[in-house]
């Protein structure tokens, strides 16, 4: 038997339509509608795990995956990888994991949901070029509309975001539904595969950091930054020895 | 085409402020139809449309006009709304004859690119990493406070320039260029920039001495060459690819298989 959230089925039926929702909202926010950086991991990850029932276990996903993907940036026709899409999907299958598996969100959970969800950053990318394709199919029509004389021909505008947001809620209901069987797995881990796991994530945070420091693209933030790095460890080292 | 800054600002305004306000929230919507032909053209000819229901009441000239504004447009989605204003005060010329519709094209042809260009720098390049990494050096001491940190940081920037940008564009029409090269984007960018370097490095400080230092030092040196090596080889090597090696390199130490 799979290890489910406290409530049982049910309460991972809510929680998936839960997910399904924030992560569709997200996914809209992201590029086709207002643009807050709600859906920005630092910021999607802790609310949504916080509507699943763990903010905090949110908040240990969001912020290295917010790092991981600084430097993306959507400049005119490019597309970056869909790192709005990958937080949604992380946050509803780990934090359901681990309030079923009774650890909470920990660093073996949050390692082994990256390493089997990462490629939906790119998937998510694919997902946005489609969406762009079918867009053009909304132009085309409204540009037919005007011609024929129909003032509101622009108004099927907004019906651009029904896919990305279908698509995005799609998937996060999903990863919440097999989100027992990561729970299963965690449980399943023993003492050695948890440190080598707890291994991982630091690794992943190292790599969140160098993301950083890329993300300034500017000639001048390395050497700002090992300044920057040394003189906050040699500060952090000098109040460790005088406290 | 040039108009006359001054030109455009004299003349007399025939929007309302109710559908000024419709026009600025339905520029929040300017990419949701963002295609590869078009780009945001859709997005634009839909948030244009309150004003253009105000100075077209015949519904083919109003959907003459509409067909105008879905020619191609692209342009950072904040700095649009500078275009957007500016694009409502010519049509408001428009309708009344002082100038011909090419003009609106003109307008947002000319000002597409540079805009585009000076905010991809400034809010995509400069201000949302530098709040991001404001919030993750925060984090430790505030814990989900950091999200508010970022959105603060970010938010009171991006919507206070978003509001101005759509009034000083209506209220100047072609002399927005000037109010906006006043309004140090350019300049702000470098700065900012700095600003994030120094929170990067603070952040790789946090990740060296949470590996362990002062009590393991080699845990906390194999964690600074790991972010000093990644950082020199990510533009070869890609996100993924680091993420994945990271995640196997990662599990081979925790399970002290090296």
């Amino acid at each position: 038997m799979l290890p489910l959230p406290p409530g049982g089925l049910l309460h991972l039926l809510l929680l998936a339509a839960i997910a399904a929702l924030a992560g569709g909202l997200a996914a809209v926010e992201r590029k086709g509608a207002f643009q807050f950086m709600v859906s920005r991991p630092l910021v999607l990850a802790p609310v949504l795990g916080w509507l699943l029932g763990d903010a905090r276990g949110g908040l240990l996903l969001g912020v290295p995956l917010e790092l991981l993907f600084l430097g993306g940036v959507n400049l005119g026709g490019s597309l970056p990888d869909n790192e709005s899409l990958l937080a949604g999907a992380l946050t509803a299958m780990v934090v359901p994991a681990g309030m079923a598996a009774g650890t909470g969100v920990d660093a073996p959970l949050a390692a082994i949901g990256l390493a089997l969800l990462f490629p939906l950053a790119m998937f998510g990318r694919r997902l946005e070029r489609a969406s762009e394709y079918r867009n053009g199919q909304l132009m085309e029509s409204a540009v037919v509309r005007a011609a024929h004389g129909d003032p509101l021909a622009a108004r099927v505008n907004l019906r651009g975001l029904l896919l990305p947001f279908g698509a995005a809620a799609g998937i996060c209901a999903l990863a919440v539904m097999v989100s027992p069987l990561l729970a299963y797995l965690r449980a399943g881990s023993g003492e050695g595969a948890l440190w080598a796991l707890e291994g991982s994530w630091h690794a992943v945070w190292a790599i969140a950091a160098a993301c950083s420091i890329r993300a300034i693209r500017d000639h001048r933030a390395p050497a700002i930054a090992a300044i920057s790095a040394a003189g906050a460890i040699a500060a952090a080292l000098i109040v460790g020895v005088f406290s | 085409m040039s108009i006359p800054a001054a030109a455009v600002a004299q003349g007399a305004r025939r929007v309302s402020n109710g559908g000024l306000a419709r026009v600025f929230l339905r520029s929040l919507f300017l990419q949701a139809a963002w295609n590869p032909r078009g780009m945001q053209n859709v997005g634009f000819a839909d948030a244009i449309g309150p004003a253009l229901a105000e100075l077209y009441p015949d519904p083919g000239d109003r959907a003459r006009a509409v067909a105008r504004h879905l020619e191609f447009f692209n342009c950072h989605p904040y700095m649009a709304a500078a275009i957007v204003g500016g694009a409502v005060r010519l049509e408001e010329r428009v309708a009344s004859g002082e100038l011909p519709a090419q003009s609106v094209s003109s307008f947002k042809t000319a000002l597409g690119p540079p805009f585009a260009a000076l905010g991809d720098g400034f809010f995509w390049l400069a201000l949302r990493p530098t709040a991001a990494l404001a919030a993750a050096v925060t984090e430790p001491f505030i814990g989900l406070g950091c999200v508010l940190v970022f959105l603060g940081l970010y938010n009171s920037v991006h919507l206070a320039a978003r509001v101005w940008l759509f009034a000083v564009g209506y209220l100047r029409g072609e002399g927005v260029v000037d109010a906006i090269a006043r309004a140090h984007f350019a300049s702000s960018t470098p700065l900012l920039k700095a600003c994030g370097a120094v929170l990067a490095g603070a952040l790789a400080a946090r990740s060296v001495l949470a590996a362990g230092l002062p009590d393991r030092p080699f845990h906390a040196l194999l964690v600074a060459s790991t972010i000093v090596g990644a950082a020199a080889l990510l533009p070869r090597v890609g996100v993924t690819r680091a993420v994945y090696a990271a995640l196997l390199v990662g599990l081979a130490l925790g399970a002290r298989f090296f």
